[in-house]
């Protein structure tokens, strides 16, 4: 397949999860803020994929199908919270809420 | 295909970074979307076509579209994007910038002293990963379907459309609860 | 699978059967007694089936979960917090009209999550059993949907387990890009030939680290617990703060002693700097606060930043006294959380401390309950509370460990004052206009025998220790 060096690989997932996180910090829509936690999820799975490809094992990659498992599970129930979060408040700003960010 | 894999993986960096940037919604979905394609890419010419697959149906497929529904039920218009114009000033992003910037100037020192690269050949197909997670991955199988359960009795229970919001709205700001 | 796989996961698929049986009723017939007993019924099952398999223990069932004394016994203490935590939740809902049977089938989830947990060996049943728990959490906390602050917290948590599971699962990859294998033991183990620790595995666990540490809300991971206990459900609180965090815990204490913690590494000091920020300011930041159960999700973070010792202390006797320090802060706190639940569900009425002013002479019996958990909390003698801080001492002491242990005890003596502040209002005058609300009962049976099973427990383990001791040394100590 490919003789791209691990640390390459692995460097972009580490790219990808710094972006998600920088998106986590930086927005105030909660919407954004789960989409940015989605793009740090896909590249942990990235980093299983290519783990389990140095050691030529499928470990990585079923961690990979649980981290989808989980990733619907989770945005299923956080849109849903997402949803009332709004009717409620009609904003989707976190900084609004009760005792702001932090 | 060593090309592939460092045209995909730019592709993927960029819209990802559009992904955060965006004011529009609908407009970061769709860099999202590029994103997880150019991901699915990779996984390929990693040798993990089942998982490329997966990540283009499951991800792009499935979790995106539910994305999509949860904006078309918020309805957001133009005012929301002037809205984002205001939260997002230069300033508010200087300080998550800095500190990321950090952190991934530790994680290029760390991966700098690390060797190791992939094994060359033939990769892991479906039937290699149908083995091993129905061999010794089935108790976590199990596992899974009680993750989706929960998922799914949690998004029904919190999702349900109540019934007169308009009285609710100002008695929740209250926090006062409102018998149906 | 072998036959002797399943009957060894028989809790494990007890409480999952609960689930979906508990589902299938609700979808049939929504009764709220129903669903709550047969909740109660199914944890009950669970915990005798605990005993039971305990002659077959230890068996590794399939490559992802071991079921050992240290994780049956932490099964049977989460399985029983369970119970305890439907009796309270049964109260609180009686008086709730709107779909309130979801909230016992969530309740099942979680505490499937939690048992998978403590029962892990590897990271997939790791993050498994996290997710579990927490996408269940998600929906407890919010479980208010119609009233703001529950869903408020729920947005929230899910910011906060989302992001951290994200850490986790980073570290997770980095360790299993290092190692080339998943399960603890062999993850932790050195194998020839590799260097110790290398970069990439310092900064796995380092993610692996602070992905608990938002779980378990230690100092600097704990901004918004106060929220979150404030905006959810008393119920859904008393399970967040003891059986979600003992998970977690429980979790953390295994993997560190397969790794073999050495004083003076940089883990060791990253976790006492954590424990002693945690104690400190979790007591600290509680004397600011007005409000009950932000007094308490305060005191809860401080109460980590304890145990935390024992992770440090590393041997037989820190275990045995982690395994005490948690059934004794299981107690109190599901009990403090109870006793908030019943108030508020009955009664109604502000969360400030100004407001439980009067509360003994109205209900003597469940004030006089909340002085025995309080005062547990605070670790005062004939408590559980204070034999469970007695031996985290002992542990710190014997692996000398006399920074923490000063620390324990002045950040412990700063706790003191925020405990007795709320159990005197407790016994202040009365309000005048107050008087008629002592009409209604106090606490419905369910709720009470809850709560009396709860305080004889905690003055039982205060005041004659040694059975418990005996049962947690051959569970855990061994």
């Amino acid at each position: 397949m490919i003789t791209v060096p691990i640390e390459h690989v692995i460097l972009m997932a580490a790219i990808l999860f710094s972006l998600g996180l920088t998106g986590v910090l930086a927005r105030r829509n909660v919407l954004f803020i789960l989409l940015s936690i989605e793009v740090m999820l896909n590249a942990a799975g990235i980093a299983f994929v290519a783990a389990g490809a140095r050691w030529a094992q499928a470990d990585g990659q079923i961690m990979f199908l649980f981290i989808l498992t989980m990733a619907a599970a989770e945005v299923a129930v956080g849109l849903a919270i997402i949803l009332q979060y709004y009717r409620h408040t009609g904003t989707l700003d976190v900084d609004a809420m009760g005792g702001g960010r932090r | 295909m060593n090309t592939v894999f460092y045209i995909s993986a730019a592709v993927a960096i960029l819209s990802t970074a559009m992904v955060i940037s965006r004011l529009n919604a609908i407009h970061a979905l769709l860099y999202m979307i590029v994103s997880l394609l150019a991901v699915a890419m990779i996984f390929f010419v990693m040798g993990a076509p089942f998982i490329a697959a997966l990540e283009v149906i499951v991800y792009a497929g499935a979790i995106m579209v539910l994305f999509v529904f949860a904006m078309m039920m918020l309805n957001l218009g133009q005012e929301a994007v002037e809205r984002e114009r205001n939260w997002l000033s230069p300033a508010s992003w200087a300080g998550p910038v800095t500190l990321v910037a950090v952190l991934f100037a530790e994680f290029i020192w760390i991966v700098s002293r690390t060797g190791g690269s992939l094994p060359g050949g033939g990769g892991l197909g479906p039937k290699q990963v149908g083995i091993a997670l129905l061999g010794q991955y089935l108790v976590g199988v199990e596992l899974a379907s009680m993750l989706l359960l929960a998922g799914l009795v949690g998004a029904y229970h919190i999702g349900r459309r109540m019934p007169r919001t308009g009285e609710e709205n100002e008695a929740s700001r209250a926090g006062i609860s409102i018998k149906q | 699978m072998v036959r002797g796989d399943f009957f060894i996961l028989l809790p494990l698929i007890i409480t999952g059967g609960a689930a979906v049986a508990v589902m299938l009723l609700i979808s049939f017939r929504r009764s709220h007694l129903a669903t709550a007993t047969v909740t109660l019924v199914a944890l009950g099952a669970a915990v005798i089936s605990v005993i039971c398999v305990a002659a077959a223990a230890p068996r590794q069932a399939s490559a992802l979960l071991i079921l050992d004394s240290y994780a049956l016994f932490y099964m049977g203490l989460i399985f029983a917090a369970g119970c305890a935590v439907t009796m309270i939740a049964y109260d609180y809902f009686e008086r709730q009209t709107d779909h309130r049977e979801e909230f016992y089938l969530l309740l099942l989830l979680a505490t499937l999550g939690s048992a998978v947990l403590v029962s892990s060996n590897h990271f997939a049943s790791l993050f498994l059993g996290l997710e579990i728990l927490s996408v269940s959490l998600y929906a407890l906390i919010a479980f208010h949907r119609e009233r703001l602050p529950s869903v408020e917290a729920g947005v929230r948590y899910l910011i906060l387990a989302a992001a951290s599971s994200a850490f986790l699962l980073f570290g997770m990859a980095l360790i299993y890009l290092e190692r080339g294998d998943m399960t603890f033991f062999r993850s932790t183990q050195i194998a020839s030939g590799v260097p110790a620790w290398s970069p990439l595995l310092l900064a796995g666990t380092a993610l692996l680290i602070v992905g608990i540490g938002f779980k378990l809300a230690l100092v600097p991971f704990h901004m918004w617990t106060p929220d979150i206990y404030e905006g959810a459900p008393p119920p859904a609180t008393a399970f967040i703060a003891s059986v979600s965090k003992g998970a977690a815990f429980v979790l953390l204490l295994r993997y560190v002693t397969l790794f073999g913690l050495h004083s003076g590494s940089v883990q060791s000091a990253a976790i006492a700097a954590i424990a002693v920020a945690s104690m400190f300011f979790g007591n600290l930041l509680a004397l600011r606060e007005e409000k009950v159960r932000r007094v308490l999700a305060y005191s809860s973070i401080a109460h980590m930043g304890y145990l935390l010792v024992a992770i440090l202390a590393a041997g037989p006797l820190a275990a045995v006294a982690a395994g005490y320090y948690l059934v004794a802060y299981f107690t109190s706190i599901i009990g403090s959380f109870g006793i908030i639940s019943v108030r508020e569900g009955r009664e109604g009425g502000g969360d400030a401390v100004s407001d439980y002013r009067g509360y003994a002479w109205r209900h003597p019996w469940l004030g006089g309950a909340f002085t025995a958990m309080l005062l547990s909390l605070a670790g005062i003698p004939i408590t559980a509370g204070f034999v469970g801080k007695f031996y985290l001492l002992a542990a710190g002491l014997e692996s000398s460990l006399r920074l923490l242990v000063v620390v324990l005890v002045a950040s412990s003596a700063i706790g003191l004052f925020y405990y007795l502040r709320i159990i005197i209002t407790l016994y202040g005058p009365p309000e005048a206009e107050r008087q008629g609300a002592a009409i209604t009962p106090a606490v419905s049976l369910a709720g009470g025998v809850a709560l009396t099973a709860l305080t004889f427990l905690l003055i039982w383990f205060g005041a004659y220790p040694a059975p418990l001791l005996r049962l947690i040394q051959a569970m855990v100590g061994g």
